[in-house]
């Protein structure tokens, strides 16, 4: 069940969910917040086991803080998936898989980032995808309208456009739109000089 | 038969046990080590705690050791003894801190990370292995308030307002103790334990010093002035 998105865009990552919680045939939430902030460069959006994902999402956090700790420097968005896809990848060789389809999206020196991680521990970066049973339905939006240079601004509104579509014909996925924008670093220091 | 144990009788080979005055050798040396370590200092009030550090020199070249660590953004601590042992119990410290989050989805108070680094401290001082040669200050801000402890190789571990552990630490307490008032500002304290690792070693130092107060609750390393 679900439906969330993801665009890469020139200025950062912007992240769409919808926020519907299926429980079977019935809706368990009509409130659940499918987007999770890692920090001020980097978010998650969550498809699958809330349980799972929540724990992953922990383990992750735990890390970059320790890794940044120790390095003195800041985890970029391509090692914190790698973290993820690790902890994934480790939960199904030992039979016990975190049933979760994430997309990590952030930013870092290399710009905003779009990854997909999922229970078999493979990550792919993309330019834009989504997960959940709406997906097939948000890519139709998406293909038909994404292109490389759009703002962030642009992105929100295909993001939003997208995750509706599939709201309207995907009973897993309702219940109002959630989206997150996560500008680039340097924007973020631009705006802070001024 | 070997003589590295205290002259007691019955107890020539096991350095690891009580000696004949009741007191651990290991613990002792591990203390011994400590007070040969760089002078390091911890100031506390209400609204903020200060610790500082002695950067001994090295060769032209080589860079000094970094001694005052964060341990999470709420917690930062500094040690006096062997580096290797320092750097050990750091990154304990630092485990435990995102341990707790993980478990409590908060950051973790500063007495119970106190309490932690104690527990694991102790731990070597039941057993035949060397206990960890170095004494640790923590300064921290929790829902309690500014926070400062000591906590050395035993596992003891105190709470207070002026610690001075290392290298002519009983000369640099003394003057903490004498200056020290509860109203003492920031700069003052930063003076006061300048003053304090100055006197105690009779020179000019490269000090290192990290800072946590009541108002922003983030520790942050000061830079040198």
């Amino acid at each position: 069940m679900t439906t969330i998105v993801g665009i890469r865009t020139k200025e950062g990552v912007v992240l769409g969910s919808d926020r519907r919680a299926s429980k079977g045939f019935f809706i368990g939430s009509k409130i659940t917040q499918k987007i999770t902030k890692i920090d001020d460069t980097l978010a998650v959006a969550i498809a699958g086991q809330l349980s799972d994902a929540d724990y992953m999402v922990k383990l992750v956090k735990a890390e970059r803080n320790l890794i940044e700790l120790r390095r003195g420097f800041p985890v970029t968005v391509k090692e914190s998936a790698r973290l993820i896809a690790n902890q994934a990848y480790t939960g199904l060789k030992n039979y016990q898989p975190y049933f979760v389809e994430l997309l990590v999206g952030g930013v870092d020196q290399e710009g905003g980032q779009i990854f997909v991680a999922d229970m078999s521990g493979a990550i792919t970066s993309e330019e834009f995808a989504s997960s959940g049973s709406g997906s097939p339905i948000a890519y139709g939006v998406l293909e038909s309208i994404y292109h490389k240079d759009m703002t962030n601004e642009q992105a929100k509104e295909i993001a939003t456009k997208a995750v509706a579509a599939a709201m309207e014909r995907d009973p897993g996925s309702g219940n109002g739109i959630d989206v997150l924008t996560i500008p680039n670093l340097s924007l973020v220091v631009e705006e802070r000089r001024r | 038969m070997s003589d590295i144990g205290s002259s007691g009788i019955g107890n020539t080979r096991y350095p690891y046990y009580y000696g004949p005055e009741g007191r651990l050798l290991l613990v002792d040396s591990a203390l011994e080590a400590v007070g040969r370590g760089s002078t390091t200092i911890g100031i506390k009030t209400s609204t903020f705690a200060l610790i500082s550090s002695h950067i001994k020199p090295t060769k032209p070249l080589v860079e000094a050791s970094e001694k005052i660590f964060a341990i999470d953004g709420h917690v930062g601590a500094t040690g006096s003894g062997y580096i290797g042992d320092i750097l050990q119990l750091i990154d304990e410290m630092r485990i435990a801190a995102q341990k707790y989050r993980f478990t409590y989805d908060s950051p973790i108070d500063i007495k119970s990370l106190a309490r932690q680094l104690s527990s694991y401290l102790h731990d070597f001082t039941i057993y035949a292995v060397r206990p960890q040669a170095a004494s640790i200050i923590i300064a921290g801000r929790d829902p309690a308030g500014v926070q400062l402890y000591q906590v050395d190789p035993s596992g003891t571990y105190f709470s207070g307002s002026g610690f001075a552990i290392g290298q002519y630490s009983d000369t640099a307490i003394d003057i903490v103790q004498k200056e020290y008032t509860e109203d003492i500002t920031i700069a003052q304290a930063v003076q006061l334990s300048d003053r304090a690792i100055e006197k105690a070693l009779g020179e000019k130092p490269l000090v290192e010093r990290g800072l946590v107060t009541s108002k922003d609750a983030t520790f942050k390393k000061m830079v040198n002035s």
